[in-house]
């Protein structure tokens, strides 16, 4: 027996000390001529096919590497980069995330490549979208573009204001000044309680709700569906609306300056009118709900609770991302069909809108439309890796067999496609597109904001003192919009 | 023989420990070190203690932990204890009712964290205490959006998670105890208070240190339940927490400042341990 002991544990020595050694030791053959590390899983198993694909077409290995979707794969990363195998592809979130490759210099200026088809394919990437730490260089190609807005079920307005309304309404909303926005959302309220017949009028146009309810609009419990729990929501997401009034993208919000961050005052502080307006007519399962320690409950005022609300037509307006359709799909397969993105509109005044280039006007009739990911390339692969990496992305992202993966089997939307002649299944898709073919889009500035300012400060404040309250007042206001610009003058 | 299993402890335990001390006086980043080439060159000295004690989230979470401890370790020992005496004293089902008490203890800490999440939201919020529940107590309500009612819901949850194992080992010690003593005890005319201080808790020390131990240095690790129950929500971090969070905090991560941590939360954990069971065992008393 203790002969048998003795073997097993010079056995368990040495493997654990081969595998460590193995660990160490250079593998002369990988089996592949490209490791590409995917952040995001929601695209694992059609970036592994279109990796196939490319196989195929060129007889160049490529192995892909993702995590499960909604995990964080930083940290994975990091220890994929600790390792003798590092990725030649991997990707970026925002410039936050790229401070660490960009100072351990792993990751490659794209200005820099040799000319060619990948050149070109970086010089092309427009302005607003580069992955830049200081306006000049460029470190990503872009996944792909999504957006966020109110989302509204254009059958739900049809039966609010009879049949054909909504092919003015989209148009109208967008229009509309944050006045009349207001009124909208006091006249479906009122709606709902009491079947109150009133007139609205929305960007000039008068719309009057229908004499009768229908089955659809009787379902109404409230105007908007709110996830309370979820500080991104309204830390990361609403508040990106307020700092487009002053940056026009996260390098600009990243290299901000005292000055700059003081103007925030008069943005964040119709940010926090915003959030009270929409907050105080949240929409429930069986009726209204309001402010207070159920509002912010994590297991009842979740994501998912809110996507359901609105997938069951309890709700008129979701403030989401496209990103939410497979959401919506899975409590509705019906309503997808007809869904659109009306501007988050904030009650600013030109004096409040510092950028060069936006309007009040401007912001109040755009939604945010960004790049969520990056691929980079590593700046430690050799050159002949390097050339692969080029290549593929210029494949992936140029031709039209890499194209069909990006729009129909990761169901993006492109962000250099020509959007005249791009038409998808995608409700939510096609709106982000006709958005941006009418230029009316905002940028991410959040992404550029100190770490951790947007949601778990500014987001976790709100979240912790303020919804819980019922009656928030111009201190309240003004409170939230101090801390904002305080904390982040702190964090810098 | 030995000397496998003295390479293995090296290999695992000395040289990842020795690593991190190491760390923690250098600017690391996870995968670089920034300043430099390699670890020599982005040697910061006592940089990153001095600004792990400035961090007001790290202050806020060592003030946090000692609290719950304190608050977990005496609620943990007065249920097992509590629970040891009743089976010990019970004539039957003395084996049912241990394994009952000791199932919670077989649970993962983060399933075991989203489990109580909802009981604490919405059982005790709604059925049990809320408004129109069952009997109304405010402070069993929303338990988890209040920094000193958070810190008892964690309470709960570890003692209900911990209590059984360590009822276990108070049994043993229970059980160990000659039934002659208390028997002289009744013929001296003691009261059962009297019996329990001067005859169960001496002889019980032993079962005592073990459980003090067990409980202090697990409370002051805890790390799942925290986050699955406020994720650190309303200031409630604790210390694993914030190691863990500090990487998130930073950008770029600076694992150098969460090692420096670490090696504050080693200290600690070695020194409060150590303590008490220098002063427990020196209050064990040894049968002739």
């Amino acid at each position: 027996m203790r002969k048998m002991l003795k073997v097993f544990s010079v056995c368990l020595v040495a493997v654990m000390l081969s595998a460590m050694l193995s660990g160490c030791g250079n593998m002369m053959s990988t089996g592949y001529d490209l490791y590409i590390f995917n952040g995001k899983g929601e695209s694992a198993q059609a970036l592994k096919d279109a990796a196939e694909a490319y196989s195929r077409e060129t007889g160049k290995k490529v192995k892909t590497f993702s995590l499960g979707s909604g995990t964080s794969s930083i940290d994975t990363l990091r220890a994929e980069m600790n390792s003798k195998n590092m990725p030649t592809i991997f990707s970026i979130v925002n410039i936050q995330e790229l401070k660490e490759w960009e100072e351990g210099g792993f990751v490659m200026d794209l200005t820099t490549a040799p000319d060619g088809a990948f050149k070109q394919l970086a010089d092309e990437i427009p302005e607003n979208m580069r992955l830049t730490s200081n306006g000049t260089n460029s470190y990503g190609i872009p996944y792909n573009v999504e957006g966020y807005g109110y989302i509204v079920d254009t059958r739900m307005v049809d039966a609010l204001f009879g049949n054909g309304a909504s092919q003015t309404f989209v148009t109208d909303a967008k229009n509309a000044t944050y006045a009349e926005f207001v009124s909208l959302v006091t006249a479906v309220d009122s709606y709902i309680k009491s079947g109150t017949v009133a007139t609205v009028t929305l960007g000039g146009k008068p719309y009057t709700f229908q004499s009768a309810k229908t089955d659809l609009s009787s379902k109404l419990t409230g105007v908007f569906a709110v996830a309370g729990s979820e500080k991104w929501t309204y830390g990361d997401h609403l508040v990106n609306v307020a700092l487009n009034a002053v940056f026009d993208n996260p390098a600009d919000a990243a290299a901000a300056t005292d000055g700059q961050i003081s103007a925030l005052k008069g943005p964040l502080r119709a940010y926090a009118r915003v959030l009270d307006m929409k907050t105080s007519y949240a929409a429930g399962r069986d009726g209204k709900v309001s402010r207070g320690a159920d509002f912010i409950n994590t297991t009842t005022a979740n994501y998912d609770s809110a996507v359901q609300i609105f997938a069951e037509s309890k709700a008129l307006f979701i403030k989401q991302g496209n990103w939410a359709y497979t959401n919506i799909q899975k409590f509705n397969g019906e309503i997808v069909k007809t869904l659109e993105f009306i501007p988050v509109k904030l009650p600013l005044e030109d004096g409040d809108v510092v950028s060069d280039v936006k309007t009040a006007d401007k912001l109040n009739r755009s939604i945010s439309v960004y790049v969520p990911n990056y691929y980079a390339i590593n700046a430690k692969a050799t050159d002949e890796q390097k050339q692969a990496a080029m290549d593929f992305l210029v494949w992936l992202n140029t031709s039209e067999s890499g194209q069909k993966f990006v729009t129909e089997d990761m169901a993006f939307v492109p962000y250099n496609a020509d959007h005249t002649n791009i038409i998808t299944d995608n409700s939510l898709s096609n709106s982000i597109i006709r958005y941006m073919k009418e230029g009316d889009v905002l940028s991410n500035p959040y992404g550029g904001a100190p770490v951790g300012w947007s949601g778990d400060t500014l987001g976790l404040e709100i979240m912790e003192k303020y919804l819980t309250k019922s009656e928030w007042t111009a201190d309240d206001y003004n409170a939230i919009a101090d801390y904002g610009i305080a904390k982040w003058k702190e964090m810098k | 023989m030995s000397i496998p299993a003295l390479i293995l402890f090296f290999a695992v335990i000395v040289l990842p420990f020795i690593t991190g001390v190491i760390y923690s006086f250098t600017s690391w980043r996870g995968t670089y070190f920034a300043g430099g080439e390699g670890v020599l060159d982005s040697f910061v000295g006592f940089d990153n203690y001095i600004n792990a004690f400035k961090n007001e989230k790290f202050l806020n979470a060592f003030g946090y932990t000692i609290k719950f401890t304190v608050v977990a370790v005496v609620a943990i020992n007065i249920v097992a204890l509590g629970l040891a005496m009743m089976i010990t004293s019970l004539k039957r089902g003395g084996g049912i009712f241990r394994t009952i008490f000791f199932l919670p203890n077989l649970l993962g800490g983060l399933a075991l964290g989203f489990i109580w999440q909802f009981i604490f939201q919405n059982v005790f919020s709604e059925v049990l205490f809320g408004a129109n529940g069952l009997i109304h107590i405010p402070f069993l309500t929303n338990m988890l959006q209040d920094n000193t009612k958070a810190l008892f819901a964690l309470v709960i949850l570890v003692t209900w998670q911990m209590a059984g194992y360590m009822m276990i080992i108070y049994i043993t010690g229970l059980n160990n105890i000659p039934q002659d003593l208390y028997e002289a005890a009744q013929i001296d005319g003691a009261s059962s208070f009297q019996q329990f201080r001067v005859i169960t808790i001496p002889m019980l020390m032993p079962a005592i240190t073990i459980v003090f131990f067990l409980t202090l240095a697990n409370c002051f690790k805890l790390l799942d339940q925290n986050i699955a129950l406020t994720d650190g929500n309303f200031n409630t971090r604790l210390l694993a927490t914030q190691i863990l969070r500090t990487t998130r905090d930073t950008a770029p991560p600076d694992y150098g400042l969460a090692q420096a941590q670490a090696v504050i939360f080693f200290v600690l954990i070695a020194a409060v341990t150590l303590i008490q069971l220098s002063l427990t065992k020196r209050r064990e008393v040894e049968l002739h």
